[in-house]
């Protein structure tokens, strides 16, 4: 539904894709303290960053991430 | 895009299709989604699988409670969801396929590899949260991550055989542990398994071993409470069974698109055991059910049969043909004359579907929402029983924008996929075919001749003498079973209660003795109706409790109810009891039967929290049985259920 160009896009997508309220102060915060974070999100947006882009994404980069925006680091690395 | 710009997808006849998928993210972020929750079916209508599960991520967030409080007619269903690998994945993909069906669920994701605590403890949280619907989902890895390195087609045929062992100890646990339905699923075999092996002799027997432990699995769908979904129709149709990075990373042994087609097939279960199940198909005729315009292309012109697309309209029909010998009815709703329309389902010598496959046949120019409503009217079924395909998007459109309650099924200019769109969703799925669904459709013929018949009398009580109305009313039998089962779950207008069982709470009940459970069989000058209706009732000191009363649609306003509601109060009185006490608990549905009591004198009691009302009769004066009616009664002079459980008269019912 959305277009990731941006990080602001990247939190704008995990909003909508999966109902939680964050923000782009958010993006450095350790993902432990991102209220309604689940380590299983992350499968969820390998299919959505996947499908959007039609690239493979790092999986096990992502698995490694502590932050949202170490994730949108490794997937647009 | 405007946060403000919330529309209704289902009330836009130019069909925004990426627009509905804005439109359920417009409500989310504007915090509306649970206020505006009866529009979500309506938008999740036209949304491509990828949106669609993108919709259950938003929709799985919401607090069913509170949607349920706001919207308390919205039909609801608790779910647990337990099995081997990470299943996060099938949470978003089920609510999204239920709330397509208006279904709101209660989803509850056990821990990691949790079935086998689950479902083998009898003091699982599971069975505590008694949930309607239990899916324990297997995949492949229960079998290989016990193999040896390196293995051999022995290894896994002892592995496979242990787990069918353990499994099938899982389901007579949960047969002793849980009143609701269990979901067991065949495990695929993924090639990078099978390709190991480089002999192409133990390829096969790997194969051979595989099938037979899946055909062992599906075998256990036969017990009673058990469904075991076949995956491999779903594979066959073009998805990956498993991404190995999922797999090996996050244990996610089953791909998110295989989840998701698991989980359209489960919801049309769920929306079977609410007693939701579509009864009728309705079809279009030119461009549906044979090509070209029979108007324009006359009787000869038309494609039934022959040629490369006639081949294709030929197979859709057999497919139609197939649907309706399984107790659906169905319907012709096509813009044409009339006269033509039957000439050529009577007479052309290559059609497929003949006049008497259709209950109806509405060939006329009037808008075909308002041929719908009809045909609803006189099956006395509701529009949202009907399953509506059509070629063209404009009746489609139309019929979407006034009965939106009719599930309607989109087919195109290329014949060879009807047959798929149609048999994409499950609307008609049922547990089990009994012989009363075999023989609907001619049933339900006899009763529009009733309804022509009718027309020919001045008044109902006329023609209710010359019905000639016949009632049975008898104890249950055991081989009654699965039919009032299956009425407790399509009934919905004529229930007093709706209490949805499953043939094993039926049985249980039938073997209380402190239980009445009575069959109600009808018939009359036109036929037999079959078992119709049933009453579910308790003995308790003094007084006798109607727990529920239900009786088919087919039969309503005869003095069916009247002569059955007597026939149990003077069984009451007979077998000493002071006082008979009824029910009613107000559905969506039943709002036609909430006087039902008082009407033959009952008086009304207070109504307790959830909106049910009692009544209590004192059995001082008793209504007749209505002239009109034979009635034949075998309720012995037992209390409750006896020891003579079986004693419930001649079976007429299928003959």
């Amino acid at each position: 539904m959305n277009t990731v160009t941006t990080v602001d896009d990247f939190v704008q997508l995990i909003a909508d894709g999966l109902g939680l309220p964050v923000t782009a102060e958010d993006v450095d915060r350790d993902l432990d303290q991102i209220a309604g974070w689940d380590s299983l999100h992350l499968l969820w947006l390998v299919t959505a960053l996947e499908r959007q882009t039609g690239r493979s994404v790092p999986m096990v980069e992502l698995l490694r991430a502590r932050s949202l925006g170490e994730i949108y680091a490794a997937v647009t690395s | 895009m405007p946060m403000t710009a919330v529309r209704s997808g289902a009330a836009d006849a130019s069909f925004p299709v990426q627009d509905a998928s804005w439109d359920l993210v417009a409500l989310h972020r504007a915090g509306r989604l649970v206020q505006q929750y009866p529009l979500v079916a309506g938008l999740l209508r036209h949304l491509s699988d990828a949106d669609l599960i993108a919709a259950g991520q938003l929709l799985s967030r919401l607090s069913a409670d509170e949607v349920t409080r706001l919207h308390p007619s919205v039909a609801t269903l608790d779910i647990a969801v337990t099995g081997h690998g990470t299943l996060a994945a099938l949470v978003p993909a089920l609510t999204a396929h239920t709330a397509r069906h208006g279904l709101l669920t209660r989803i509850r994701l056990s821990d990691f590899d949790g079935y086998v605590f689950d479902l083998g403890d009898p003091g699982s949280s599971l069975y505590a949260a008694g949930p309607g619907l239990t899916l324990c989902v297997l995949d492949p890895q229960i079998v290989f991550d016990e193999v040896p390195a390196p293995w051999r087609p022995e290894d896994v045929e002892r592995v496979f055989g242990e787990k069918l062992r353990l499994v099938e100890g899982l389901t007579t646990a949960f047969a002793a542990n849980s009143r609701g339905t269990l979901v067991l699923n065949t495990l695929p075999l993924p090639r990078r398994h099978s390709a190991q092996l480089l002999d192409h002799r133990s390829r096969a027997r790997l194969g051979a071993i595989w099938h037979e432990g899946n055909a062992a699995l599906l075998r256990l769908g036969e017990r009673p409470g058990v469904i075991v979904v076949d995956l491999d129709p779903l594979l066959a149709g073009g998805i990956a069974a498993e991404d190995a990075r999922m797999s090996v990373y996050a244990k996610a042994h089953l791909s998110p698109e295989l989840l998701a087609a698991y989980a359209r097939e489960v919801a049309h279960l769920a929306r079977h055991l609410t007693g939701r199940t579509k009864k009728c198909l309705a079809l279009d005729l030119d461009g549906t059910v044979w090509g070209g315009i029979l108007g324009e292309d006359g009787a000869e012109g038309i494609e039934v049969a022959d040629g490369y697309r006639g081949e294709a309209f030929r197979a859709f029909q057999r497919v139609v043909k197939q649907i309706g010998s399984q107790g659906v009815l169905l319907a012709a709703v096509s813009k044409n004359d009339v006269e033509p329309v039957r000439a050529v389902l009577r007479d052309h010598p290559q059609q497929t579907l003949r006049e008497a496959d259709f209950v109806r046949v509405c060939a006329n120019w009037r808008p075909k929402h308002e041929n719908l409503a009809e045909l609803a009217g006189a099956l006395n079924l509701g529009v949202d029983s009907i399953v509506f395909v059509d070629d063209s998007p404009y009746e489609r459109g139309l019929v979407e924008r006034e009965l939106p309650q009719v599930s309607v099924v989109a087919v195109d200019d290329e014949p060879a996929r009807h047959m798929e769109r149609l048999l994409a969703d499950g609307w008609f799925d049922v547990l089990e075919l009994t012989d009363e669904d075999r023989g609907r459709a001619a049933r339900y013929t006899d009763e529009l001749a009733r309804e022509d018949f009718l027309r020919s009398f001045d008044s109902l009580a006329d023609y209710l003498r010359e019905l000639g109305v016949r009632v049975r009313l008898a104890r249950l039998g055991d081989q009654d079973v699965p039919r009032v089962a299956q009425l407790t779950q399509r009934t919905n207008q004529f229930n007093l209660t709706t209490r949805r069982m499953q043939p094993a709470e039926v049985r249980a009940l039938a073997g209380d003795p402190a239980q009445l459970v009575l069959t109600i069989h009808s018939g009359d000058r036109f036929g037999e109706n079959g078992l119709v209706g049933a009453i579910f009732a308790r003995r308790a000191g003094d007084a006798l409790h109607i727990e529920n009363f239900l009786l088919s649609c087919r039969v309503f306003a005869r003095g069916i109810e009247q002569t059955c509601l007597a026939a149990v109060l003077r069984h009451a009185r007979r077998t000493g009891a002071t006082a008979v006490f009824g029910a009613y608990r107000p559905t969506a549905k039943n709002s036609g039967v909430k006087d039902l009591y008082p009407r033959y004198g009952f008086t009304r009691l207070a109504a307790d929290e959830d909106g049910t009302t009692r009544f209590r009769h004192d059995l001082a004066e008793i209504v007749g049985t209505p002239d009109h009616v034979h009635l034949d009664e075998s309720l012995g002079d037992l209390p409750g259920a006896a020891t003579e459980n079986g004693n419930h008269g001649p079976q007429g019912d299928h003959s």
